[in-house]
């Protein structure tokens, strides 16, 4: 508390409510169990077509499989996450009903996501793609910088650093672009899984239902 | 300056205690929580947190909700707009005079 009430008068009270939040938010491990589950499926789909002959019912399910079941995992996940914890852990963790994602967020997101699609397209059409190992080094990085600034815990920046070298690494090999992207997303979600799953046993260990319970 | 300065003195006592800042600062981000989360998240016991609870519902800066989710107490708190407007002044006037 001491620790708490000296940071109040450092920090803006805004800033404060995000990074206490973010803890609570990830205290139980259930959000990195479901990063790893979607960058598993990830590699799996990555995988598969390099694996199987075309055309056959496996590479056609691969790659239904990149078109949805990445889409539907993202949507869905939150959602299971949310009903895990109100039906399993609200006891232990309380209850919070969070604000609607702002707008304003949405929109760049969404706007960022359209570029990128625009630009691949464009570049399908002119047959120009940039080679495997820019691909691989960019999103090792892209991606080690987005989980650090979004996560902002320890164990989070380690993972995006982890995620930044492996995308480099990948990028001086000779893979192809499936198979590095089968090997990063695949090495990154056996770690969040792994994380999660450990966050998740301490969490039900050390955060015990409270004896009198509500206040 | 001096004016700005001068200033400090109109902040609001109630929320300028920690504790109940990071409560207020915490109800402010989020639609609405419960006792239990709200005690998870800030570190304080459960004491200190139903006292300061106590203090901003009767300023009026917070609205308690008692209910029952199967045989747990639920205690919901959500930030009143009143209480939002006390924080918004509160960091204009830190803001001003810092």
């Amino acid at each position: 508390m001491n620790e708490t009430s000296s940071r109040l008068f450092e920090e803006s009270s805004e800033r404060i409510a995000g990074r206490l939040m973010q803890k609570a938010h990830n205290q139980d491990g259930l959000p990195e169990i479901a990063i790893g589950v979607v960058f598993l499926a990830l590699a799996v789909v990555c995988w598969l077509p390099t694996a199987v002959q075309p055309r056959s019912p496996a590479y056609v399910a691969a790659i239904c499989g990149q078109a949805l079941l990445i889409p539907i995992l993202c949507l869905r996940l939150p959602w299971a996450i949310k009903t895990v914890r109100r039906k399993f852990l609200i006891e232990r963790e309380g209850y919070v009903e969070s604000r609607p994602a702002n707008r304003k967020y949405v929109a760049i997101v969404i706007a960022i996501a359209i570029a990128f699609g625009i630009a691949g397209v464009f570049a399908a059409f002119r047959g120009s793609f940039p080679p495997a190992s820019w691909v691989l080094g960019a999103t090792g990085i892209g991606g080690g910088v987005l989980a650090a600034i979004a996560g902002k815990l320890p164990r989070f920046i380690t993972g995006g650093a982890v995620m930044a070298v492996t995308g480099l690494v990948l990028a001086f090999s000779a893979v192809s672009l499936a198979t590095g992207f089968a090997i990063l997303y695949g090495l990154m979600g056996a770690l969040s899984l792994l994380s999660g799953c450990v966050v998740f046993l301490h969490f039900l260990h050390f955060m015990r239902l409270p004896a009198e319970p509500g206040e | 300056m001096s004016a700005k300065i001068q200033r400090l003195a109109e902040i609001d006592r109630v929320i300028h205690e920690p504790g109940r800042l990071m409560i207020v600062a915490l109800l402010a981000a989020v639609e609405e929580a419960d006792f239990q989360y709200l005690r998870q998240t800030t570190g304080l016991t459960q004491g200190n947190l139903s006292a300061h609870l106590t203090k901003l519902d009767e300023a009026g800066y917070i609205a308690i909700e008692k209910t029952f989710r199967g045989k747990y107490p639920l205690t919901l708190c959500r930030l009143t707009e009143r209480g939002k407007e006390v924080l918004d002044n509160y960091r204009k006037v830190i803001k001003a005079a810092l």
